[in-house]
């Protein structure tokens, strides 16, 4: 069995992924399951389902075309695209209106946990609200540690759009989430 | 000493000139949506850091004639130092919400009687340290006369 | 130095993501604007709020399902016919479970509950009896003697009363959108704010995270009253802060009245209307002044950028007069209707509301 640290994606486990090496693919699977998941998962509007889809061919896609992968440096960035890729174009395709998945309008936390209950799904449907454009690349800049170079390259545009839809999209959240806007101090 | 000293300068630098007190109002004075369903919120005023005061609170009620206390649900909000409380006592009987606060080496304190429509503010008590057991009697005792009249 | 605004810069200076020539360039902007301070600090809020989302374990379902193609991508000493076999059948099973797992999970399209109270409502003329849908476009009517309720997406309900008909404009994650022709609905939003919206002949309701009640007649008149939370009612750049306990009237052509608690003086009450619509002139302010206790400085807050530029400096005296001004609110600047200032006042106004 091949362990993994976090980020840790050497030539030697790619160059395994090639020949078919199936522990090596379980380990690169499990060095990066939950941040794909969850990315899709913020991005589809809380859908389960939606995600898992998403997940499963960005995992099979790398795992058709990791041939095709030059090196280990830029791996995360390589990965990411496909997550990208895969998020907006299953977006193009999908209904414009889209609820947001019962999943995260359940109440059911303990009495405890009513304010985070309540502060997480208003920020989960306020990401949701997000343009296509802003919410992958505010979910992408969160879950992953990708530099604006990086991000560049898996949202396939330049640094400077990274940082004005980041920029925007983190306004439109604060906007959604403080309540009336008021001077600062 | 110096070093005593200096902390002590620093510690009395948390407590603005005005003084460490509470401030309350109704749920649009947060400017946040999650404060909706609250019965009011309160803010601390003249600690000079905002996040820094420690608060705590109960709601005190008097129920078919017998004393209650239950400890109160409070959610720090978005603006630091604005709370809000969400009603988690029972609907009958009378009831005061004893809010106490720390800032340093200041202290602060209020009571807060509660209404039909949320919080009564020209009842509402504000204290340079927490309300005694008599302050707190005598307001649950106001709350009831108040609702015989 | 960057002279114009760096809004697109902000979450790159805030990562550290600007070359260091840029960075402090930016930072010297954002001492002389305010602007600028206003939307970093916006933007660090927008980031900060982001920790609320957990990481989320991705289910054994996917694994499983990358496994079994994995396993057939890779060489076998199989015939080739035994082979294709085997992997056509595989697609097929692959294919149906994630069929099945999307038509389970898939949202039901784009129709809200509606479910009768009293009588006989109908949508899209239709009558309903226990419970129906509405779609986009569709219209929801009672009659004297009928009620429903409307669930409104994830965010919460609106009840239709008797004598009403409402429209639903549009159903997405970011609008949810009525529009009331005639009658009384009533709202109550679980949700972040300017998420819900319902259109009237006078102005839009835009929900900051309320329940209240919105009236209008064919012509436009009408009233909304908040019981909860607070509303935002805009028309044509006019706006008007409502919150719990407060009511305001909206009229055709003029939008928002000024609002009002509901326990003020019934003089109050009475001037401003007449100040409001009627344009009633001096003699309705002075009641207004007089009459207004320290919660009514909601209503002067709002007379401040109604009334006449002469008569302004009497409503700020009057509210200097009730409640102290914060330091950094000039009487000037609030003659001017300087934007930041009024919103500044109306922050600490509203600890009194």
């Amino acid at each position: 069995m091949v362990h993994l640290s976090d980020r840790e994606i050497s030539a030697e486990i790619i160059e395994a992924c090639r020949l078919g090496d199936r522990d090596a693919f379980r380990a690169l699977y499990d060095a990066y399951k939950d941040r794909v998941y969850s990315i899709s998962l913020y991005f589809f509007h809380g859908d389960p389902a939606a995600a898992s889809d998403v997940s499963q061919q960005v995992f099979l896609k790398l795992m058709t075309r990791i041939g095709q992968f030059r090196g280990d440096a830029g791996f995360s960035t390589w990965l990411y695209r496909l997550v990208v890729n895969a998020c907006m174009d299953a977006a193009r395709r999908s209904k414009p209106d889209v609820t947001l998945s019962e999943e995260f309008s359940k109440p059911g936390s303990p009495e405890e946990d009513y304010a985070r209950a309540q502060m997480a799904n208003s920020v989960r449907a306020a990401v949701s609200a997000l343009p296509p454009r802003f919410r992958i690349a505010v979910l992408l800049r969160y879950f992953e540690d990708l530099s604006y170079e990086q991000m560049a390259e898996a949202l396939d545009c330049s640094m400077g759009t990274v940082a004005s839809r980041l920029s925007r999209g983190h306004k439109i959240l604060a906007e959604r989430l403080q309540g009336l806007m008021g001077a600062k101090k | 000493m110096l070093r005593l000293g200096i902390v002590a300068c620093a510690a009395a630098a948390l407590v603005l000139a005005e003084g460490f007190t509470f401030n309350v109002g109704g749920p649009v004075a947060s400017q946040d949506y999650q404060a909706k369903g609250a019965r009011f919120v309160f803010r601390t005023q003249g600690c000079a850091e905002p996040a820094k005061p420690q608060v705590s609170g109960t709601a005190e009620g008097l129920v078919k004639g017998a004393r209650q206390s239950v400890a109160l649900k409070v959610l720090a909000l978005t603006k630091p130092g604005v709370y809000a409380v969400y009603q988690n006592w029972p609907a009958e009987g009378q009831w005061v919400v004893n809010l106490k606060g720390t800032c340093a080496d200041a202290s602060a304190g209020a009571l807060v009687p509660i209404g039909p429509k949320g919080f009564i503010r020209e009842s509402s008590k504000f204290f340079p340290r927490a309300a005694t057991s008599a302050e707190i009697e005598t307001s649950l005792k106001g709350l009831a006369e108040g609702e015989k009249k | 130095m960057f002279t114009s605004h760096i809004s697109g810069q902000l979450a790159a200076y805030i990562d550290g993501g600007l070359a260091p020539r840029k960075a402090r360039q930016a930072e010297l902007h954002m001492e002389q604007c305010a602007s600028c301070r206003v939307e970093c600090d916006q933007v660090r809020f927008g980031i900060a709020v982001l920790e609320n989302l957990p990481l989320v374990e991705a289910p054994d379902g996917v694994w499983a399902s990358i496994e079994v193609a994995f396993e057939e991508s890779r060489p076998r000493q199989t015939p080739v016919v035994g082979q294709w076999r085997v992997v056509f059948a595989v697609s097929v099973v692959l294919a149906l479970v994630v069929v099945a797992y999307w038509v389970a999970a898939r949202p039901a399209g784009m129709r809200w509950e509606v479910v009768r109270l009293e009588g006989s409502p109908t949508v899209g003329a239709k009558p309903i009896r226990g419970a129906g849908q509405v779609g986009s476009g569709d219209w929801i009517e009672t009659d004297g003697r009928s009620s429903a309720t409307v669930k409104v997406g994830e965010i919460g309900s609106v009840e239709v009363e008797p004598n009403t008909r409402v429209r639903v404009v549009a159903m997405r994650p970011s609008e949810h959108r009525f529009a009331l022709l005639r009658g009384e609905i009533r709202a109550k939003i679980s949700a972040p704010p300017r998420l819900f919206f319902v259109d009237t002949a006078s102005g839009t309701a835009v929900d900051l995270g309320c329940e209240y009640a919105l009236n209008t007649d064919e012509d436009g008149f009408g009233m909304l009253r908040v019981t909860k939370g607070w509303v935002s009612f805009q028309f044509k750049g006019l706006e008007s802060l409502i919150p719990a306990g407060a009511s305001c009237r909206t009229r055709p052509r003029a939008g928002p009245g000024i609002p009002y608690f509901d326990d003020a003086p019934e003089n109050l009450k009475q001037a401003l209307e007449r100040l409001a619509f009627e344009k009633a002139g001096n003699e309705a302010l002075d009641i207004i002044l007089d009459e207004a206790r320290v919660r009514d400085t909601l209503t002067l807050w709002h007379l401040l950028s109604r009334v006449e530029a002469e008569d302004r400096g009497r409503v700020y005296d009057r509210m200097a007069a009730l409640t102290p001004v914060p330091a950094r609110v000039s009487r000037e600047q609030a003659l001017r209707l300087d934007h930041e200032t009024l919103e500044r006042w109306k922050e600490e106004l509203a600890w009194t509301w």
